[in-house]
């Protein structure tokens, strides 16, 4: 769940990123300062075939790869194709934008600004993750995952 | 006057691609070599050199009944030795792949035998007779209905037409079945159409570049293509059929 009151924005690409491509640009958005909190959307790539004929193979994939943001190392679930941000103040958007304008010099990208992460949790995230959920990431992730939010150390 | 059958509107090079490849009397330019044991690999029915298993015995063998239909209609190769029903089903993605689902589906009808093809948003799937299975497929590799970066053979787990590419210019693939070797820049299967690894990576070539698909691409596409509304004919053939299904109860008179 999110605060309504800080601005949001997202980064959407032309092209669905590598993970080598999330890397670099992840570790120039930390260096920006004002950013609350990022989700990494795109469609998932799961570790085992989850249905189908071939369902529990391994599904060994290029784009699911371990990257090192800051001193963080995490490993990507999704191919990465929109970037959500949450932030401090709209101020940070030019700072984005000169981040995003380092990396992405072989295809185009836009910032967009809205509202892209809950603000209020629904009945069906009531019935789902019940009532002692962490209201914290609701809307973001799933409350009930195993692997929690990863916190990178910004420069405040 | 003899019936001509147009087979489409149109006047943009979408509209002439779509007219080519489902002429039967039009042959599709062949312009890569995937080879009948690579492509029973990508399959994934049956081991390569192994014999086709059977649903029934040949129809030489059985007793038919005395029907008028058998008579008049010759069953096909597969048909006719009893092979299995098998399938091979596409994504095509929407960035200017050569063919399309309701494309495939309709050339399908127009030039192959015996099949019962499934047309879905993003996918396609052709299900016959294991022997004219092989036959069609290769016909449907081989040609220009493929590209290797945005056209894949994929029989479950089919999410990509409508999404961006990757950055290789590759569809998107949960399972990632086919790869683009950056040294050589040739797309290889690595898995076969369900996501079981291969024992060998199986060569479809290079992926186009993007003059020759926007040259024989089969979807409109208004950021990378050619824009429907740039088709007036077309667009206006589209409103009619709309307008007549709409006004259908009514009995429309024109």
């Amino acid at each position: 769940m999110t605060e309504a009151k800080f601005p949001q924005a997202r980064i959407v690409t032309e092209r669905l990123l590598n993970p080598e491509t999330v890397e670099r640009l992840l570790n120039q958005i930390i260096t920006v300062e004002g950013i609350r909190r990022i989700i990494l959307n795109g469609p998932r790539l799961p570790s085992t075939i989850p249905y189908g004929p071939a369902r529990n193979v391994t599904n060994p994939h290029s784009m699911r790869g371990m990257i090192k943001v800051g001193d963080q190392e995490m490993e990507l679930a999704v191919h990465v194709g929109t970037i959500l941000l949450e932030l401090e103040s709209r101020d940070v958007i030019p700072s984005l934008k000169a981040a995003c304008d380092t990396v992405f010099t072989e295809f185009t990208y836009r910032v967009q600004e809205g509202r892209y992460m809950k603000t209020e949790p629904t009945l069906s995230d009531y019935a789902k993750y019940g009532p002692d959920a962490d209201k914290s990431i609701i809307g973001m992730s799933d409350p009930k995952s195993k692997t929690g939010p990863v916190i990178l150390q910004g420069i405040k | 006057m003899a019936y001509k059958p147009q087979y489409g509107p149109g006047s943009s090079t979408i509209a002439a691609n779509r007219r080519k490849y489902m002429d039967p009397a039009s042959k599709l330019e062949k312009v890569r070599d995937v080879t009948d044991e690579d492509l029973v690999l990508i399959l994934g029915h049956r081991a390569p050199g192994s014999a086709y298993k059977t649903a029934h015995p040949p129809l030489a063998e059985q007793q038919e009944p005395a029907c008028p239909i058998r008579k008049l209609v010759t069953p096909t190769d597969g048909a006719k030795a009893g092979d299995r029903i098998r399938y091979i089903q596409f994504a095509d993605s929407m960035y200017n792949a050569p063919c399309q689902p309701y494309l495939r589906s309709y050339l399908e009808a127009y030039k192959y035998r015996g099949i019962d093809p499934g047309t879905l948003s993003g996918r396609q799937i052709l299900e016959c007779r294991e022997r004219d299975l092989e036959k069609y497929s290769k016909d449907l590799v081989n040609t220009v209905l493929f590209d290797p970066a945005l056209t894949a053979v994929r029989g479950c787990t089919v999410h990509g037409h409508s999404l961006r590419l990757a950055e290789d210019g590759m569809m998107f693939d949960m399972l990632q079945r086919c790869v683009l070797d950056k040294k050589s820049g040739i797309v290889k299967y690595v898995k076969d159409q369900v996501g079981v690894p291969l024992d060998r990576e199986v060569k479809v070539g290079k992926p186009m570049d993007e003059k020759w698909l926007k040259a024989h691409s089969g979807i409109f596409h208004s950021l990378v293509g050619v824009a429907f509304r740039d088709d007036a004919e077309y667009v206006e053939y589209v409103q009619r059929v709309h307008s007549l299904r709409t006004k259908y109860g009514f009995m429309p008179k024109e």
